[in-house]
Formats: structure tokens, sequence, C-alpha cells
């Protein structure tokens, strides 16, 4: 019952997005996908929220931390400017041939992701070493623990990561009365589901829905298949790809056309850097392409869309920086030492080490197939460049990283290629539905 | 039609890869003792299902240790950190940290002490549990 009762304080977080997803520009998204982004939002918010709460002392209560998180959504719903009611995107196809196939697979990977983590194939343990340890002490202390995260023997923790999966633990642990280990593992398969239901409506303004249905279909099954390879149940990699997923969807669509749905990808890009510590570059790699590839637009726009796809994720970082820096605890992203730091005669090493580790992960089929497919589909669109060049950029990154440590080097790539190269494959799925057109 | 059959395909050859990971021969839908029982991380299984039974005899506010027999600093780093997991509200003292031991006075004194693996021949106090994955044992206060 503590499992429920833990799993079921998140069904807060889209209520605490509803009132800016209640603003008529979405309108554009389907139920369900309007329902999946009110949750995505919401978790961002909520996170941000006990963010700020840590950094100025407050004492985390679930009703404070849900009522600031809507005040923020509503907030930003009325920065917004009102528009007629954009309902056109909804066609009215029929649910055909290609659509009833790809549910059906969709349900078949989500539910082999379900078994394969309740059979105990897929925890991940990074959930006991840090993510849930940390989500529990943070419940018990209602706000974020400095004086744990400083404790020397605590400093596997990789303390300065960014606050989000442990944030939105606490608070469902708080709701629970304790953490419950085994309802934890299930937030890969829920994920996967929730993103299931979401990600077609954001999808089929610009390609319809057969394509989008597909496109979602091989997003999952992607996804689905890599988290079981790579062990990923528990722990903040399915979370990051959650939000990650939904915003390079976002930014895709038509959507992103307007001030509504530029701020909301923000908003999930937020989410995404607050995720994990590779949700940076993403969010930053994305918005760039974003904004380089807008055509005809003036050097205005051009600032209030960078403010609006980057500002939640400055702010959001800010607050957690700030907490660091205020407490002592850490001073920005120094885990690896300084960025320029590498050294590049281990590149043989990283590559040989990398490659390994990928294709011990389903043989490298996760990442293999959706290429495969794109270059089969043969659509190099100009907005392609958007997924495609984050892939490269984060590909860069990740290298990089790697390029910091020389002890253990194989074992480390061994332990987490597969599951930090995982948005690749997903950023090759989303190009091949990547149109230019844009209505 | 053509540009959705193509990641359709590329769907369908991923869900059958997905479905063929399944542990299938062993039995499926079964609810696994851990969340490791038949993942990567295996070897660890055994550690969470006693540090998770331990939870029950070792009261908050107690300082443990968790360590293996025969004695792996490797595995004991690991399980110093399922120890602080699961035990919430003791000390857990670790007996190693990234692999290298840590000198004895930093943690002989703990109230506790949850071994992985084998029972010991000399027993370490009084034995308070045991299951197949190990033992826990009380060793008084110091």
């Amino acid at each position: 019952m503590t499992g429920l009762a833990w799993l079921s304080t998140f069904l807060l977080l889209p209520l605490a997005g509803l009132p800016m997803l209640r603003h008529r520009s979405y309108g554009r998204f389907d139920f369900l996908s309007r329902a999946v982004l009110s949750g995505a939002a919401g978790a961002s918010l909520v996170s941000f929220s006990m963010t700020v709460f840590a950094l100025l002392g407050v004492r985390w209560q679930i009703p404070t931390i849900a009522a600031t998180a809507a005040l923020l959504a509503y907030g930003m719903g009325r920065l917004l400017p009102v528009k007629k009611a954009n309902v056109a995107a909804l066609s009215a196809e029929s649910f055909g041939t290609i659509e009833t196939i790809a549910c059906g697979l969709v349900l078949l990977v989500v539910a082999a992701a379900l078994i394969a983590t309740v059979d105990g194939a897929a925890g991940s343990p990074d959930l006991l070493f840090f993510w849930g340890t940390k989500a529990q002490q943070f419940a018990a202390a209602r706000t974020v623990d400095a004086g744990f995260l400083r404790e020397t023997f605590h400093r596997y923790m990789h303390v300065p990561y960014p606050p989000l999966v442990t944030n939105l633990g606490a608070l469902a642990t708080m709701g629970a009365g304790r953490f419950p280990w085994r309802a934890a593992i299930l937030t890969f398969p829920l994920l996967l589901a929730a993103l299931a239901l979401g990600l077609p409506g954001i999808l089929r303004g610009s390609i319809g829905r057969p394509v989008a249905a597909a496109v979602s279909a091989l997003v999952i099954s992607a996804m689905a298949y890599l988290g079981m390879e790579a062990d990923i149940a528990g722990n903040g990699d399915m979370p990051l790809l959650f939000f990650e997923t939904l915003g390079m969807a976002l930014i895709l669509s038509p959507a992103a056309s307007d001030p509504a749905g530029q701020l909301l990808a923000g908003v999930l890009f937020a989410g995404a850097a607050s995720a994990k510590v590779e949700g940076l570059p993403f969010v930053v790699a994305a918005a760039t392409l974003f904004l380089l590839l807008r055509r005809g637009a003036s050097r205005g726009d051009i600032g209030r869309s960078a403010l609006r796809l980057l500002g939640p994720t400055a702010l959001a970082l800010a607050a957690w920086f700030a907490f660091g820096a205020t407490r002592r605890v850490f001073y920005g992203y120094s885990e690896y030492g300084p960025l320029l730091d590498f050294d590049p005669r281990q590149i043989a090493a990283v590559l040989r080490a990398t490659l390994k580790a990928l294709i011990s992960a389903g043989h490298g089929l996760p990442w293999l197939v959706p290429l495969i497919c794109l270059l089969v589909a043969g659509r190099w669109t100009r907005m392609a460049a958007i997924p495609l060049g984050v892939a490269v950029a984060l590909t860069g990154f990740l290298f990089l990283s790697y390029l910091h440590r020389v002890e253990n080097l194989a074992l480390w790539i061994s332990w987490s290629a597969s599951r930090v190269f995982s948005p690749a494959a997903m950023l090759f799925a989303l190009a091949i539905g990547a149109r230019d057109e844009r209505t | 039609m053509r540009l959705a059959a193509i990641p359709l395909a590329g769907a369908a050859i991923l869900a059958v890869c997905a479905l063929a990971s399944l542990p299938w021969r062993q039995g499926l839908l079964r609810w696994s003792s851990t969340p490791f029982d038949r993942s990567l991380a295996s070897s660890v299984a055994p550690g969470y299902a006693l540090l998770s039974a331990a939870a029950g005899v070792i009261p908050p506010g107690s300082s443990v240790v968790a360590r293996t027999e025969p004695s792996d600093p490797i595995q004991e780093t690991y399980f110093f950190r399922f120890a602080v997991a699961l035990l919430p509200g003791r000390t857990v003292l670790p007996t190693a940290f990234y692999g290298a031991p840590i000198a004895p006075k930093t943690w002989r004194d703990a109230n506790y002490v949850v071994l992985i693996g084998r029972r010991p021949t000399a027993p370490p106090g009084r034995l308070l549990l045991e299951t197949p994955d190990g033992t826990v044992w009380y060793r008084g206060k110091p």
C-alpha cells in the first residue's frame, strides 16, 4: 500500500501543471497529450518550487509546494497572449491500420518493460546508491539536507547532481510516509506508458496521425528495449528521457511557432536540465539549433524565443547552484574537474569502451534500428537538423566527460555509456518525423 | 504510407527484441524478491534482501556495519551504500570506501553487524537473524 500511495502522489503533478495547460493555445493537443504535458510541466514546476523552498530555508509541505507550483503555472498561462482556440490540428481522421499496429506494438513493449521491471531484470542499483537514498533523506528532513550531503562518506552520492528526481521522490515519500524501493522502480514502465500516451498527439500536428503513431511507436520501443538492456528502472534516466522527448517533440511541432509552445518547451527543458547533468547540454543544443533554424524571425523575436526556451532552465539551475553555494556543499558541476582539463590521449580507449558498451546493450540495435529507419526514409529535412544536431552535440559532450577520467575508465564507461547515450536513439527516431512546413 | 511503414517496421523489430530478452524460461509473471534478481547487478541482490530484512531487527538510532563473509572491500563499498539506503535512521559506518578498506577503529564499535554471505565460524555477537543471504548480529553498546 505504501508503494501505491507513493506512486499516487505523482497525480498531483498534472494538477499542478494544469493552470498553464488550460491556456487556449494548447487546445491544439488532444486530451491525452495535454494531460501528459500537464504532468511534465507540473513536475518541472514542483521541483523548482521545492528547490526554491530549500534555498529560502522553508520546510517542505505538500500543500504549499503544490499550490506554489500551480500558481507559477497559472502565472505563466497569464503571461501568454490570448488567441483563438487552436483546435484545427485535431483532425477528424479515423483510427487506421497503421495506428492500430502502432498501438499494439507500444502495448507490447510497455508490457515487456513492466514485466522486466517487476521480474528484477531492469532495476538500477543507482536507485539505492543515491537517487532514492537522497530522496528518502530529504523527505525526512523536509528540505535538501545539506548536512547529509556534506558528510565525507556520502560524497559518492553525486552531491551536485540536479535536484528534480530527488525532489519528486521526496515529495512522494512525504505523501506515502516512507520510501518504497520496489515501487520506485516502476517509474520506468509508468513514464514509458505516459510518454506513449502523450507523444503521438504532439507529433501529429505536423506529420499526420499515421506517421505520428509510427514514429512514437519507434521511440517507445527503442526506449523500452534500451531501458531493459541497460537497467534504468528507478534511476534518473527515464525521467530525463521523458522530458527530453516531450521537449524535442514540441519544438519540432507547429506549436513551437507560437509563444505558448515555446514557453511549454522551455518548462520541459528545465525539467530535463534538472533531472540529470547531461540534460543541460541537450537543452542548450536543442534551443540553439531551434533558434538558428527559425526562418524570417527578427532579432527581437529570436531574443524572446530564447528567453522562453532557456529562461526556465536558467532559473531552475540558478536556484540549485545558489543552494549549493550558500550551504557550501557544491559549486557548480565540479565533480569531473575543470571543463578543459581532459586527456586527449584517452580518445582511442574511450571510443573502444563506448562502442563495446553500446554493443552490449541489445547488440546496439536500440540505436541502429532508428538510425537505419532514418536513412531508409531518406527525409533530410531542415528541421531534422535539430534532433540530429543535438545527438552530435550530446555525443561530443559525453566523450569530453569520459576524457576527464583516467582511473577505471573502461569500467565507468561500461556502467554508464548505454544509459547516457540513450537519448540519441530517441533523437534518430524523432528526426524521421521532423517536417519543415509550419502551420 | 511508406513514411509510416518504415518506423513501424523498426518498432516491430525492437518489440520482438524486447520480448525475446524477457526471461521466459524462468517463468515470467513472478514478483522477484529484489529489484535486481535478474539484472546486470544481480550480485548485489543478496545484500539487498538481507539489509531489507535487517531493518526489522535493527532499531533506529543504533549504529551498524554491513560486511561480507569473506571480507571483500569492493562488495562492502556497495553494501555500505545499500545500508545507508535501506536502514534510514541508523548510523551506518563504512568498512570500505571506493573499494579500499577503512581502518577498523572507524567501525568496530558498531552496535549491529550485518554479514552478507556464509555464517562466520566465530560469532561477532548475538545472532538476531539468519537468512539464506547472511546473518545479523547484535554486539551490544560499546
